[in-house]
């Protein structure tokens, strides 16, 4: 219930349309149980032939509560949709506001597509908070306490009666099948999820199945967790009908007690018997209300689950956040040292960086080479300030990164990582985000620079740059940082899709904007290298050997090992 | 709809049951509202002691409970039914994937298969468990009160028959407005979600930038305009379901009006039967709405029967054995392509006729662009498609004149994306083998394969879980683990499927040297990309648009082939560079 408080707090902000909404409600509640009222009260008075004004006056009354009714409900689902959506659209811009801080750290994690994935879909979710399980209470409470009400007028242990039916169906079977459903939907997701798994494992996995023989085993095992969940789906299902029959079985009874009640009375000179058809037709219209709090617990259940998993997303970061003194300088390039740092991901045993010392002068240019897995990229984010090493220290122009804002750092460098990412938009729209300011004739440019003068600004990109090869995606990485032109580079595999003569071509291009930068790159080839002033070979988390090119040729230790490797592999 | 329709008729015994229960229901409805009016009128008008209404009073207990037990029947019947029903699909659809050759290479559906398997059977319970109980309940009970009060007061049934149309004309008629507007903001909706992801998962390359507060902004104001789009939709429903309201309403002003007219005026009903009516009056019409909201129920569900149906439809031809044996071969198999071609469907991509020779222990290397039809020739050769054209012989029979598990059982074929299983290192290992294995053969394919300097370094070892939900695995840590498969199961024929792809140089090494081994008891062939694997290749097949344009020796090719000399070249330059 804590987790959600913050929708709480959101639905509060929205005080015009939560009021609105409940005062048509209340009003559509009522009238109905009046329109019902009357009819039984106007049909008694018309058994004891009253004079014929009356009569029109009541049905005038019924007709009157009729459009109310309708107009009051129309009213009451307008404003509270508006309130349910206006609230989803900040809880969006709230979510993105928390989760904003987090990033990048958070999105380096594997599955972290998912777990957004599954973060929309939440905040999706949550819109039956406000419609379902906020308000239909107080509704349900306004206009059963004004009943109640009005029928002390007639008769007080009526009165009690609906009371007493108010806290069964209100309150005492919700809770009843709240702690019941919670049960059961555990253990469907549970179910759903087996299968689902099996189903995804058969299909993808189906050639090496086959291959193996192993698909009737598969498909036994797919029948089975299949069964399980149907098995529990049907249960859900039967307890929600049973819900559903235990709800009208204690409202109808309720019914039964008023009329049989109201008899008694009736008979016994307590009651006038012209006001018992209006009693009876007032608690058989009553319950209408109470229908809603028979789906409520499900759906609470479900707004609480998709706040928590809300919660746990903003709360898995803990990184404390460092007093931020320091700034780098605006246009020369700095450099960049590293003593002695470590690193490990939180999730593995295994650090991926250690003791590992290296210097970047101002204006130099390094690369660094070696395996996958052996923790270049990892150097790379520490550089950023994705993450904060372990052990040892990062100096950005000689101060402590600590010091450094992670948005300064990022305000002052060209970065192309190994995924980049690119949104909903145009081609233009993408290349802006580096220069806000940038104008066509420079745009055009970079994308030539980067051989893809083929693409027009206007040209579309989907979500993610879904429609974009690889190797465009690199190239369109790069042409943003030839916009942005801060004079720090650190380049992560930046031309790994790209065919060798494109490579070198924009390669070239990258070392001519650079002349008078710090440069960083990550390659995934030795070929080429022969122009940077050091390289830099990782293998495990630690430098195997550095140098220059020449000097690590003349060395024949693992670099001109990997580069024979390299070149016996292509040439051979 | 009518498919569903159709199915649901054939249920006759739920139906049957469907049927007696909403009688029951129906008289139940009836009864109570009798029984509470006879109550009225014994105390009110006719000043009856409590003494005489108590058997009513029992009786009405009895109808309400009847009708409580009813409606949970109709639920329940609808449940088991729609159970039955999504057991049925599925199975269907389980047997339908697993027969079809096809599954194994257009892997690159399996994502909506997934999804119509799970979610789209899904989506079928509400049409069986809701609707199809619902329009027998909304059948019978609303046509029993009519009867009923029909012969209680006629011109009341009168209003009633006149006025019951109006309400499905209604549904029908927003229905048709409504519809095509609502699908198409639920497409807006799945594209706003869509953006929204987007940002959410652009955030490093935003914060690199400086421009999340931008962004920040423009989700607002998209989320606000998705509001007052929805909104215009939501209105013309809520229209709807008022102008419903206000139907059912003036139809039940209506009918008290009428009666209190005879009633008073013309003297011409009682109270009883003018009480009655009007209890009946609002439970004929709520049966009715109920019946409308029912149906859109059941609409979502016809969209998910229709992508059942299309999967459920697909041809297929599955491919055919024999009972013929393989074993005590001393030797890999020979095997012929006779004019072997394949055809995915009419217009589809084909792969021409090919004839070939792949004699014991040959290394072969087949090179291409994508989209020659490369990986088409493997399928057929590992028997997972079969031809359309043409004969694929071993040792002199058809490929099908052997068993499945036999042809099956000597074969690997290792992929670019070999499928890890959830499970631990060793089951995933283990699956190269029919037979239980001991932890030491695991270990010993393990050590084969080049993967257990990478074990011994997890805490678990051998124990540890991948696949979904457990340890992610690189590229080449999977390759390694397809490759420990094969050393399991010890194959007489190896197809590989450009293995290495993706994979940096030097883990490419490492996993040639395994390679190496494993082809030493086997025929090999193997999609290759990288010239050095090529130039090992005892033949060379090069591919072109669905068909071998030449074979020979890597000298051989060079000496003739125009496109394998420009393939040669293409990887030579990227090393001058």
């Amino acid at each position: 219930m804590k987790d959600l408080q913050y929708v709480i707090k959101e639905i509060v902000t929205e005080k015009r349309d939560v009021i609105l909404s409940v005062l048509f409600g209340v009003i559509a509640g009522l009238t109905a149980v009046a329109l019902f009222a009357a009819s039984g009260y106007l049909i008694s008075k018309a058994a004891l032939k009253p004079p014929f004004y009356t009569l029109s006056l009541m049905i005038a009354f019924l007709k009157l509560s009729g459009f109310m009714r309708a107009f009051g409900r129309y009213l009451e689902r307008y404003f509270s949709h508006r309130a349910t959506f206006t609230i989803l659209s900040k809880l969006r811009v709230k979510f993105f506001e928390r989760i904003e801080p987090l990033a990048p750290s958070i999105l380096q994690r594997q599955q972290s597509g998912e777990l957004l994935a599954r973060v929309v879909g939440d905040i999706d979710r949550l819109q039956y908070f406000f419609l379902r399980v906020f308000y239909p209470p107080i509704l349900l409470v306004l206009v059963f306490v004004s009943t109640i009400l009005f029928t002390t007028f007639y008769s007080l242990s009526i009165a009690l009666i609906l009371l007493v039916g108010l806290m069964i169906t209100g309150v005492v079977i919700p809770a009843l099948f709240a702690w019941k459903q919670r049960r059961i939907e555990s253990t469907i997701r549970e179910k759903r999820g087996k299968l689902s798994t099996d189903v995804t494992e058969f299909l993808y996995g189906f050639r090496d199945l086959k291959i193996h023989q192993k698909l009737p085993e598969k498909l036994d095992h797919l029948q089975h967790k299949s069964s399980d969940y149907l098995r529990e789906q049907e249960r859900e299902g039967i307890v929600e009908r049973l819900n559903l029959s235990l709800h009208t079985g204690v409202s109808l009874l309720i019914s039964w007690f008023v009329i049989v009640v109201g008899a008694y009375l009736v008979t016994t000179n307590q009651l006038d018997g012209i006001f018992l058809a209006m009693l009876v037709m007032i608690s058989l219209t009553v319950f209408e209300n109470a229908t809603p709090m028979a789906v409520l617990p499900g759906y609470l259940e479900d707004s609480r689950r998709a706040a928590t998993r809300l919660q746990d997303v903003e709360e898995e970061d803990s990184s404390e956040e460092q007093e931020n003194k320091w700034h780098l300088p605006e246009t020369e390039a700095f450099d960049i040292k590293a003593n002695n740092i470590s690193f490990a991901f939180p999730e593995e045993a295994r650090s991926s960086i250690h003791s590992f010392s290296i210097h970047l002068p101002p204006g130099s240019k390094t690369a660094i080479v070696g395996p996958s897995g052996s923790g270049k990229s990892t150097l790379l984010q520490l550089l950023l300030k994705f993450h904060l090493p372990v052990e040892g220290e990062v100096l950005l122009g000689g101060n402590d990164i600590k010091h450094v804002a992670q948005e300064d750092i990022w305000a002052h460098t060209n970065v192309v990582l190994q995924e980049n990412h690119f949104f909903y938009g145009t081609i233009r729209d993408n290349l802006l985000l580096a220069k806000t300011e940038a104008t066509d004739e420079e745009m055009k440019a970079a994308l030539q620079q980067v051989h893809l003068d083929q693409f027009s600004l206007d040209q579309k990109v989907l979500e993610k740059g879904e429609n974009l090869s690889g190797g465009e995606k690199q190239r369109l990485a790069i042409a943003r940082t030839f916009l942005k032109q801060a004079s720090v580079w650190l380049l992560d595999e930046p031309t790994s899709s790209v065919d060798v003569v494109t490579e070198h071509s924009i390669f070239q291009h990258i070392l001519r904007l650079a002349e008078q930068d710090t440069l960083l790159l990550i390659s995934h080839r030795l070929n080429g290298l022969e122009q940077m002033d050091h390289i830099i070979v990782m293998d495990q988390g630690e430098i195997v050997e550095e140098g220059t090119y020449q000097e690590l040729v003349n060395q024949q230790g693992y670099f001109y090992e990997m580069k024979q490797i390299e070149d016996s592999v292509l040439m051979q | 709809m009518n498919d569903l329709k159709k199915l649901a008729k054939e249920q006759k015994g739920s139906r049957i049951w469907l049927i007696v229960s909403s009688s029951g229901l129906a008289l139940s409805v009836i009864a109570q509202a009798y029984l509470i009016v006879r109550i009225v009128d014994f105390v009110f008008l006719q000043q009856a002691s409590f003494e005489v209404i108590i058997p009513l009073a029992i009786w009405l207990a009895i109808a309400l409970l009847a009708r409580v037990g009813f409606t949970y029947l109709n639920g329940w019947i609808g449940v088991k039914m729609a159970t039955t029903m999504k057991r049925k699909f599925r199975e269907k659809l389980f047997e339908k994937f697993s027969s079809n050759p096809l599954q194994a290479s257009i892997a690159g559906q399996s994502g909506h298969k997934v999804s119509v398997t799970m979610d789209s059977v899904d989506e079928l319970d509400s049409y069986f468990s809701k609707y199809a109980p619902q329009v027998i309940q909304s059948t019978i009970v609303p046509l029993s009160i009519l009867i009923v009060v029909a012969i209680q007061h006629f011109p009341s049934a009168v209003i009633m028959m006149v006025t019951a149309p109006f309400i499905p004309l209604f549904y029908a008629i927003i229905g048709i407005m409504t519809k095509k507007k609502s699908e198409e903001q639920m497409d807006k909706m799945a594209i706003f979600s869509g953006h929204f992801l987007d940002t959410l998962q652009g955030l490093t390359t935003l914060k690199l930038f400086g421009r999340s507060n931008q962004k920040k902004e423009s989700i607002e104001q998209s989320s606000l305009d998705f509001r007052d789009a929805t909104m215009e939709v939501l209105k013309v429903a809520f229209v709807s379901s008022l102008m419903l309201e206000l139907i059912s309403m003036l139809s039940i002003g209506i009918i008290a009006l009428e009666i209190g007219l005879q009633l008073v005026v013309f003297e011409t009903i009682t109270f009883v039967p003018a009480f009655f009516i009007l209890v009946l009056a609002p439970e004929f019409y709520l049966a009715l709405k109920d019946l409308g909201s029912a149906f859109h129920t059941g609409r979502g569900s016809m969209g998910a029967a229709n992508k059942v149906n299309e999967e459920l439809q697909q041809d297929i031809q599955p491919v055919h054995w024999g009972d013929k044996t393989l074993r005590h071969l001393t030797e890999p198999p020979h095997i012929m392509l006779d004019h072997v071609g394949y055809q995915y469907e009419e217009d589809g991509f084909e792969l021409l006729p090919v004839t070939a020779e792949i004699p014991a222990f040959k290394q072969i290397a087949i090179v291409g662009k994508t989209g020659a039809g490369k990986t088409t020739l493997l399928h057929l050769l590992a028997g997972l498609l079969p031809p359309t054209s043409g004969e694929l012989k071993v040792n002199d029979a058809s490929l099908n004149e052997y068993q499945e598990e036999e042809w099956l059982g000597q074969i690997s074929y290792i992929s670019q994306h070999p499928y890890i299983f959830s499970g631990t290192l060793a089951e995933n290992i283990a699956l190269g083998s029919r037979k239980d294995v001991t932890r030491n053969e695991i270990e010993e394919a393990g050590q084969q394969a080049g993967i257990s300097g990478f074990v011994n370094g997890l805490a678990q070892g051998y124990d540890t879980i991948v696949g979904e939900g457990g340890r992610g695995l690189s590229g080449g840590e999977k390759q390694r683990v397809a490759l420990a498969r094969a050393f399991l199961k010890k194959p007489s024929f190896i197809i590989f499927d450009e293995p290495t792809t993706g994979l940096d140089l030097f883990t490419e090494q490492i996993l040639q040297q395994s390679i190496q081994t494993l082809s030493k008891q086997a025929t090999m062939i193997t999609v290759a990309h990288r010239l050095h694997t090529i130039r090992q290749a005892d033949e060379i097949w090069v591919m072109e648009q669905g068909t071998i344009v030449a074979k020979g020796t890597h000298e051989e090719l060079l000496q003739t082939t125009s496109v394998y000399q420009d393939m040669v070249n293409v990887q030579k330059r990227s090393v001058t560079l």
